[in-house]
């Protein structure tokens, strides 16, 4: 059984203007070992999925359909205290270290502890102070900065506290939101790496948010891309990054440059992201995409698989 | 930090050395001579002459100003012309006075402030919040002496339950059977009123801006991060919400001290309570032109340092400051 | 749209102005408090105008001098009296509507001159930087630590009693500081636009670029300012009138407090005590609300989600 089973996910946001459906029936699964990049563009709803599976929605969002099963339990259906205990524990959030996840006013190093004592509040101070120690040398950190301030510490420094503390309690299924944006490549780099390492040691699952399907497809075993609210193309990194179908992967894949390879002009993808409040009767991706004709705006696309493993949200690719 | 405070200090002993320098300067510059200002006329010619002297007033202005600062510097302010007793010993009387109203009512407005103001934000948009909110908008608006007077005449007058000045009884006081307990609850008896109306006039503002700073700082993300830690709201608010958006409250406090100064001198008149603030009042009423100098000078280092213990006590609360 | 533009340029210029103060407009009437403080505001300036009326009905009307015959000492609200005498017979109602007369006069006074010589020293020190910044900046701190009550009374002290224009003077170079600090952080971020770089190698000289490009930008945040400077300058005044060091000639809603309180009917006439402070409180309350309904309308963060899109 896949450690990670979510069935048809609906997320909408109750604002002054209606219910803006951020996530519209995204399906997928990941099992425990492998990880997945969900990529997209900015309000995708990529990063809703990722509260969803903590359970941390605002208070004006709300899953109004669709299961979450977390090795067979449905966090959707979940109560505040029950999700209280399953978060950290089971699933743990890495976040961008340009936020400021972590509290300026409290030691790096009680803000580990607290990690910890939270669910096994049993264990003393010095294991706690222990456990701490053993997650620094984990990440790379230097043990001699323990007990500072996170404002003491570098950008690269803060990505690793932040990586060290969602591996504290050996969760299942770990979400990473763009955990890489805003630090230099070199730094990049490494933390990508090491990330990948230290999810092959613990045989956690990953779910790797961002919009740079480059170091997705660098990272990550599978691939989902999402506009506009729904997954529109799933599968293997080697299919989807390689050979994308969908119209929009594409366009995705040809915004970025590489290093190697010829010198070609970067095509950006003309237009602007639907409005997600009311419903939309036909594909979502239609005003922008190069391939969009008549009876692509009137009815919804059905899932096309391409390959083993590989589907598209297309009737036409 | 010790370089910090060091630093602070000597700004406040430069303004405090302007603050001498200004009042040397008006009080020569004023219309009338400045003799009869600063030398009581009722004293005989020979005491009269003997504070010339000291004072220099009749040498040139360079050495006046020396001999002034030479003056305060060593404590001599002078002799009052209300009390016929030197100024010095009538300001050090009244200080412990006025620092244990002041302190207590500011100590005591913040300590409330931060906490309701921690609820109202919890509870936000719910009746505990607009009642905080109103209460807190409604004391902070209403003008100090005249909820003074409204108190007085509620609780004192009408109730009987608090004296309706000073700050002590004569009796109990000049009674060699009362102990040190019942001279403290004697006192405390007499400070209720006046706390009072320090307390609510300050309170509402602390609140206020312990209640927008709340809001704002369970926007940021550490909060979201401790949420996801699978945290308590009760240890989200207390141990990672409060110690964030207390801070901003500590430098409010600051900026309103000089309005806290103006109230405690305000609320000492009124309730006759025999302190800095009241002595000023009084002086500046007679005439009485050494002990106003010195008591303003003395309210003045009080504000100076009361912005010093705000600015440490801040820089102790931020540890992006201390580190 | 755009070819009622290009049709017509003056239309063009107007419109984007118009929509934002129909915009700002919509948001303030949003505001509750907002409309309460604007309707205790509107309530207190009719009380002032009509503050000329009674003495003009019956001279023993008159607030400072209208003594009337038939009662020499205060007495409770009668029908001759709507709020009762004071202690020489005097109306107090009558001596409310003056209050309110003076209050708007010196809280707008000060406010106003405080204002600008906050803009003025704030744009300067925000403009020029260096040393003059330090030094302005420097100033205005030690200004604004200072408790402008005692300061005022110190001055009392050493020049006599006080005329209240002098009274309006003294507290407007006490609160410009305030004003100051935040007139000089906007100057700061504008200083970096570049329309101010491209007036500079157009030749315009320091002067005009302060007044005809920087002074436009800053003056809605500096009147915004100017109605929580209103209600200090009503509270100072209406301080040093208690303690018996406001102007004698005027009849403020302070000096009211300061008769009552000095002729020892505080507590026997609460016909007499209690207005004055009510009407004290109210007004600051209600230039507070106007003050955070503005602040609201200047900068969006503060509305209310959906207020606007």
């Amino acid at each position: 059984m896949p450690l990670l089973c979510v069935e048809n996910l609906c997320i909408g946001y109750h604002t002054k203007k209606g219910l803006l459906k951020a996530v519209e029936g995204v399906s997928f699964s990941l099992e425990a070992g492998s990880s997945l990049g969900l990529v997209g563009e900015s309000g995708c709803g990529k990063t809703t999925i990722g509260m969803a599976l903590m359970g941390l929605l605002p208070p004006n969002g709300a899953i109004s359909e669709g299961r979450i099963l977390l090795d067979g339990v449905d966090l959707a259906q979940l109560s505040e205290e029950e999700l209280r205990q399953v978060r950290w524990r089971d699933v743990a959030m890495i976040f961008q270290a340009a936020m400021n996840a972590l509290n300026p006013v409290q030691r790096v190093s009680w803000q580990m502890t607290e990690a910890i004592s939270t669910h096994r509040p049993e264990l003393s101070k010095d294991e706690l102070l222990r456990q701490v120690e053993g997650l620094f040398q984990l990440v790379g950190l230097p043990l001699a900065r323990l007990h500072d301030f996170p404002h003491q510490y570098s950008g690269g420094m803060k990505q690793r506290a932040i990586i060290a503390m969602a591996l504290a309690l050996n969760p299942k299924l770990i979400i990473a939101d763009e955990p890489t944006t805003a630090l230099d490549v070199v730094v990049q780099d490494q933390i990508l790496k090491e990330t990948k390492a230290l999810q092959e040691q613990f045989n956690m699952g990953i779910i790797f948010i961002s919009h740079d399907i480059s170091i997705v497809a660098e990272v990550c075993h599978h691939i989902g891309v999402m506009y506009a609210g729904q997954l529109v193309e799933s599968g293997s990194t080697d299919q989807v990054f390689y050979a994308p179908r969908h119209p929009y992967t594409q366009a995705l894949v040809n915004s970025f440059p590489t290093l190697t390879g010829e010198k070609k002009k970067l095509t950006p993808i003309p237009g602007e992201p639907p409005n997600l409040i009311g419903t939309i009767p036909g594909c979502r991706f239609c005003d922008r995409c190069p391939r969009s004709e008549a009876f692509c705006k009137l009815e919804p696309p059905q899932w096309q698989e391409v390959e083993a493993g590989h589907r598209v949200l297309c009737d036409h690719c | 930090m010790r370089k910090f405070i060091l630093k602070r200090l000597v700004q406040v002993v430069v303004i405090l050395f302007l603050i001498l320098t200004i009042l040397f300067v008006l009080f020569r510059l004023a219309p009338g001579d400045p003799v009869s200002r600063l030398v009581d006329p009722n004293l005989t010619p020979e005491e009269a002459d003997h504070l010339i002297e000291q004072m220099g007033l009749k040498e040139p202005i360079w050495t006046q100003y020396l001999m002034y600062l030479k003056n305060i510097g060593s404590g001599e302010f002078g002799y009052s012309f209300h009390y016929g007793e030197p100024v010095a010993k009538i300001i050090w009387q009244r200080l412990p006075n006025t620092l244990m109203l002041f302190t207590t009512a500011v100590i005591l407005a913040a300590l409330v402030g931060i906490s309701w103001g921690k609820l109202a934000a919890w509870k936000k948009g719910k009746l505990t919040d607009n009642l905080l909110t109103i209460a807190s908008l409604v004391t902070h608006t209403l003008f100090l002496p005249w909820l003074a007077l409204l108190l007085v005449w509620v609780f004192a007058y009408h109730l009987g339950w608090c004296p309706i000045t000073g700050m002590i009884t004569d009796e109990v006081w000049l009674d060699p059977a009362c102990g040190f307990f019942t001279k403290f609850i004697d006192v405390v008896h007499h400070m209720v009123l006046p706390l009072a109306t320090l307390f609510l006039i300050h309170f509402g503002s602390y609140l206020l801006v312990m209640r927008s700073s709340m809001l704002e700082t369970l926007k940021e993300d550490y909060i979201l991060l401790a949420r996801a830690k699978g945290l308590s709201e009760r240890a989200i608010r207390n141990q990672h919400a409060a110690p964030n958006a207390w801070l901003p409250v500590v430098t409010s406090v600051g900026l309103s001290l000089a309005f806290s100064i103006n109230g405690g001198a305000l609320t000492e008149t009124v309730f006759s309570w025999p302190g800095i603030g009241r002595e000023l009042v009084m002086a500046v009423s007679q005439n009485d032109y050494p002990l106003a100098q010195a008591s303003f000078l003395l309210v003045a280092a009080v504000v100076l340092l009361s912005n010093l213990v705000v600015d440490v006590l801040y820089a102790y609360l931020d540890p992006r400051i201390r580190y | 749209m755009s070819k009622m533009l290009k049709a017509s340029p003056q239309l063009a210029r107007r419109h984007p102005w118009q929509e934002r103060l129909a915009e700002d407009w919509r948001v303030f009437r949003g505001n509750l408090l907002g409309r309460i403080g604007m309707g205790l505001l509107i309530l207190f300036g009719l009380m002032a105008v009509c503050s000329y009326i009674p003495p003009m009905v019956n001279a023993m009307y008159h607030p400072m001098t209208g003594v009337d015959p038939l009662v020499l000492k205060a007495t409770p609200p009668s029908l001759r009296h709507w709020l009762g005498t004071d202690f020489m017979g005097r109306d107090i109602f009558s001596q409310l509507l003056a209050g309110a007369r003076v209050a708007f006069m010196v809280g707008v006074s000060a406010a106003f001159m405080a204002v600008v010589l906050g803009t003025a020293f704030g744009m300067t020190a925000g403009y020029m930087g260096g040393f003059t910044e330090t030094v302005l900046m420097r100033l205005a701190d030690m200004i604004m630590v200072m408790p402008t009550l005692l300061i005022i009374l110190m001055l009392a002290a050493l020049f006599g009693k006080l005329n209240i224009w002098t009274i309006v003077l003294m507290i407007a170079l006490f609160r410009w500081p305030s004003v100051s600090r935040v007139i000089r952080a906007q100057t700061l971020s504008l200083k970096q636009r570049p329309f101010i770089d491209a007036a500079r190698v157009a030749g315009a000289s320091h002067t005009r670029i302060i007044f005809r490009h920087i002074m436009p930008n800053v003056l809605p945040l500096a009147f915004l300012y100017m109605t929580f400077r209103v209600t200090a300058a009503i509270v100072i005044e209406a301080g040093l009138a208690f303690l018996g060091f406001g102007d004698p000639g005027t009849v403020s809603w302070g000096m009211m407090l300061q008769w009552v309180w000095k002729t020892g009917h505080m507590f026997t006439a609460p016909y007499w005590l209690l207005p004055p402070g009510i009407c004290i409180s109210l007004i600051t309350l209600s230039f507070y609300m106007l003050g955070r309904a503005m602040d609201e309308v200047l900068d969006p963060r503060l509305r209310e989600e959906g207020q606007r899109e």
